[in-house]
């Protein structure tokens, strides 16, 4: 604090400021001295630390000199090894030079062997020795050769004048060789092209005798005819023979030369597809029906067919052969085998083969719609004609016969083919479900024995069995038309090995034979409702005897068991006639029963008596229906519950009696005021 | 599953050569592939498109237009939705070729099937046969007519869509439930009063 504030602060002029400044100070001059030494205590470490840092100082001088001096010699370390390396450099120039020389001294040496020998060779006609050696003089280096030649005669000359020798006598050779059909000397002489580097002229020369040996066999093919199937039989004989050629030039071929193999086959493919066209044309059997004059018996045309669908699946199986070669060879990269595969799949789309194949599939497909639509027919009208027999076969007959042509059609191997048949079975199979839809139109009286309270059922007219037959060939069709087109795409995306857009449209047509399907589970469900329709009025008559208030007590026995007795006598009826159709019908039927009773009991008025009659009857009807579905059951246990509330002695007995969340309290109220002797506000006034 | 509320099968049909495989590629992928080779057997594509806010999935079948591949394509008929008959405006044998294909439909496709002319290549300066000629005959014939270019890109998409709209309207109509797989038959609106419905 500065005097001039201790001057301020207290006042001076009495003796007592005097004192309290002078403490002031006093206590301040304390701090001051307590700051002080504290400073100088620490003087003496500052000292110390101060003394340390000199010293490493001059410690680090003397580091710098160390590491001056290890970069120096790092630098001068790099110096000699950037000589040593420039000096290996020179020294691998060097070397490389003199393998250069050498190589060219061997290329001059061999030059000589080789102008020399190869003349010699050809005279003596040994013609490896002379393409070995013209091999050589084509691997040379140029520069070799241009070395020869700056030192005397062009050796190129020469050489090459025997090259062309070589090649013309090889030529000559092995059309003399191909004359006699020498297989071995033709071989061997093929082989001798590639190394002169003439390969293309080889595979041409190779193809050409190919081709005419493969003309003449197929020839031969074509013209023994024994057995049934003549024209599959030719057809697989010489598409055999063309694999066995086209397999021949591939093993015969340099390997890695794919293009050649390429070029090969578009040279031998010609001849393959003009016999193929001349054995399609010749013999494919061409039964051409021309409805409505000329219709013969689709049962006839089997044969045929069965000879079409083979002779495609052999054209396709020719063609996956085809695409298959490339495949064969291991020393191909891939981007070269792929380029093989698109060539080749060029040869076989621009191929007149294909276009026979076309025609062909074209003709099988006009016969199978044919035979698929005559045999459809047929049973139709079988079916129509055998009214009186109950066993109608309809379903069976059509299924039967799609299964059999799609699975034609599969063999075939061709996927568009295996959709078009996928798409007329579709449309047959319709066509049957609209039959059957005609033959369930109008329901047959009495054609279940079902008859009103207190009759015995009249008897069965022939066409109802008829009619339940034809509900259940719907019932078996959709389950069948399901189970087909399921059956169908599995077997084609497997027997066409189809690409994923071939697999879709497959999927796509099956999906067809589905609705097929769903038009069969239509018409099951048309049937359904139309029985149930049928047995409405009985029905209704049932319903209302079984909640009767007025009834005998000397029958009450009787009566009790008669409508079980009844519904079984219908169960046992639909029991192996239909199978889910016919547990739908019961069902449906039990479900319009107990509705109209229970609607009825909120009509009627019951004493005690009538109660306990309409108690028993319901009791041994929600029984039968405990074993049948969870609707109908809980309906049964529904009513039987508000019977059991009518039979009640006494009013308050009805919580008791009352199964729980049978009934809802309101409901309960309503069946228990048709009692005539319970009071309304009784009834209100209940806790249930 | 995929997610989508309609599926209709569209077939397009017409001599070889008058651009379906083009119409189909221009509409799915947006492509004219020049030089594109003849049609083997049958192609199919798919495209979803909207309509009113919801999907309809067009499963597009483009059929082969050459005589061999006949048997094959009319086993396609039956079932289709909408059937696109092709004609090339240039070129007077492929409109010659109409009557033909009319009666091919009449025995093998639905009679209630939507069925729709189209001329194609409009872009093309040397035309044979003027829009009004194509347009009588739609009309006689009770079918919806538009003129498009699958170069230009012309009434390619509208094509399309217009048929979208019609089938899932004829559907509504008839409260089809969802495709469960059954190509039923659909009430075709094929009155010549309604085929000006496409005209631009």
């Amino acid at each position: 604090m500065s005097l001039t504030l201790l001057l301020e602060k207290y006042d001076v002029s009495t003796e007592e400021g005097l004192q309290k400044a002078l403490n002031e100070i006093e206590k301040e001059e304390c701090e001051v001295d307590e700051a002080l030494s504290s400073a100088l205590s620490r003087a003496c470490t500052l000292e110390g630390r101060l003394r340390s840092a000199s010293q490493a100082y001059s410690k680090l001088g003397e580091v710098k000199n160390d590491a001056q001096v290890a970069a120096d010699m790092v630098d001068k370390t790099a110096g000699l090894a950037r000589d040593v390396s420039a000096k290996v450099r020179q020294l691998d120039l060097a070397r490389s030079r003199v393998a250069e020389c050498q190589r060219r001294v061997h290329d001059l040496i061999d030059l000589r062997v080789c102008s020399a020998g190869v003349e010699a060779a050809i005279k003596a006609q040994d013609y490896e020795t002379a393409a070995g050696h013209v091999s050589r003089f084509l691997s040379m280096e140029p520069g070799s050769v241009a070395a020869a030649r700056a030192r005397g005669p062009d050796p190129r000359t020469d050489m090459d004048a025997a090259a062309r020798t070589l090649r013309d006598q090889l030529r000559i050779k092995f059309e003399e060789a191909a004359k006699i059909e020498d297989d071995a000397s033709v071989e061997r002489l093929f082989r001798l092209f590639p190394e002169i580097g003439r390969a293309e002229e080889g595979v041409e020369l190779l193809t050409g005798y190919l081709a005419a040996q493969l003309e003449a066999s197929l020839r031969r093919a074509g013209q023994s005819r024994s057995g049934g199937a003549v024209f599959a039989d030719t057809l697989t004989r010489a598409l055999e023979t063309a694999a066995a050629a086209v397999e021949r030039l591939r093993r015969l071929l340099p390997p890695s030369r794919h293009m050649l193999l390429v070029q090969g086959l578009r040279a031998l493919q010609p001849t393959v597809c003009s016999s193929v066209r001349r054995i399609w044309s010749e013999l494919s059997p061409r039964p051409r029906p021309r409805p409505p004059h000329d219709k013969p018996d689709p049962l006839r045309l089997e044969p045929a067919l069965s000879e079409l669908a083979l002779a495609l699946s052999r054209m396709q199986l020719y063609f996956n052969f085809l695409r298959r070669r490339p495949e064969h060879d291991a020393s191909l990269t891939d981007d070269a085998r792929r380029e093989s595969v698109r060539a080749i799949d060029r040869i076989i789309a621009e191929c007149d083969m294909t276009l026979t194949a076309q025609e062909h599939l074209a003709h099988y497909l006009e016969l199978e719609r044919y035979f698929l639509e005559e045999s459809v027919n047929k049973a139709m009208k079988l079916s129509a004609a055998s009214c009186d027999d109950p066993g109608s076969s309809l379903v069976d007959d059509v299924f039967y016969i799609t299964r059999k042509v799609i699975r034609r059609a599969i063999s075939t191997g061709s996927v568009d083919g295996m959709c078009a048949v996928m798409n007329e079975a579709g449309a047959q199979l319709e066509r049957a479900a609209r039959a059957l839809r005609r033959g369930l139109a109008v329901t047959p009286h009495d054609v279940l024995p079902l008859a009103p309270p207190r009759s015995t059922p009249a008897p069965a007219p022939p066409e109802a069995e008829l009619y339940l037959a034809h509900l259940a060939e719907a019932e078996a069709g959709a389950e069948w038309t399901e189970r087909l087109a399921t059956e169908a795409c599995s077997e084609a995306e497997a027997a066409a090995r189809a690409s994923a857009g071939a697999c879709d449209k497959l999927r796509s047509c099956a999906a067809g034979l589905s609705g097929a399907a769903a038009s069969f589970r239509a018409v099951t469900e048309l049937g359904v409702s139309s029985l149930r329709a049928a047995l409405l009025p009985a029905v209704t008559a049932w319903g209302d005897a079984l909640v009767d208030p007025d009834s005998d007590v000397d029958e009450l026995a009787e009566e009790a068991g008669a409508l079980p007795a009844a519904l079984d006598t219908l169960a046992e009826a639909l029991r192996g006639r239909l199978a889910s159709a016919g547990d739908l019908l019961l069902t449906g039927v039990l479900d319009d029963l107990l509705t109209r009773a229970h609607r009825t009991l909120l009509k009627n008025t019951y004493d005690r008596r009538g109660g306990l009659a309409t108690e028993r009857r319901c009791r041994r009807v929600s029984l039968w229906a405990g074993t049948g579905a969870p609707a109908a059951r809980e309906k049964a246990r529904a009513l039987s519950a508000a019977a059991a509330l009518l039979a009640l002695e006494r009013l308050e007995h009805a919580p008791d009696a009352l199964p729980p969340a049978a009934l809802t309290p309101a409901a309960a109220r309503d069946v228990l005021a048709r009692r005539s002797d319970f009071k309304l506000e009784d009834i209100k006034r209940l806790k249930l | 599953m995929e997610d989508y509320k309609f599926l209709f099968k569209v077939v397009l049909v017409g001599n070889a050569g008058v651009g379906k495989t083009c119409l189909v590629r221009r509409f799915t992928q947006g492509l004219f592939p020049p030089g594109q080779g003849a049609t083997i057997g049958v192609d199919f594509m798919i495209k979803t498109v909207e309509v009113d806010g919801e999907k309809v999935k067009l499963q597009i079948w483009d059929t082969a237009g050459q005589e061999r591949f006949r048997s094959i394509t009319q086993s396609y008929y039956r079932s289709a939705h909408a059937l696109i008959l092709v004609y090339d405006i240039s070129c007077q044998p492929t409109f010659d070729c109409l009557p033909d294909w009319l009666r091919e439909i009449e025995e093998y496709a639905n009679n209630k099937v939507l069925r729709i002319l189209v001329g194609n290549k409009t872009d093309r300066e040397d035309r044979e046969i003027p829009r009004h000629i194509g347009e009588d005959f739609a009309q006689r014939h009770g079918m919806y007519f538009l003129e498009t270019s699958a170069k230009e890109a012309e009434n390619v998409e509208r094509l399309f869509m217009e048929i979208a709209v019609e089938l899932m309207e004829q559907a509504k109509c008839k409260e089809l439930p969802k495709y469960d797989g059954s190509l039923g038959p659909i009430n075709g609106k094929t009155s010549s009063d309604s085929s000006c419905c496409l005209r631009s």
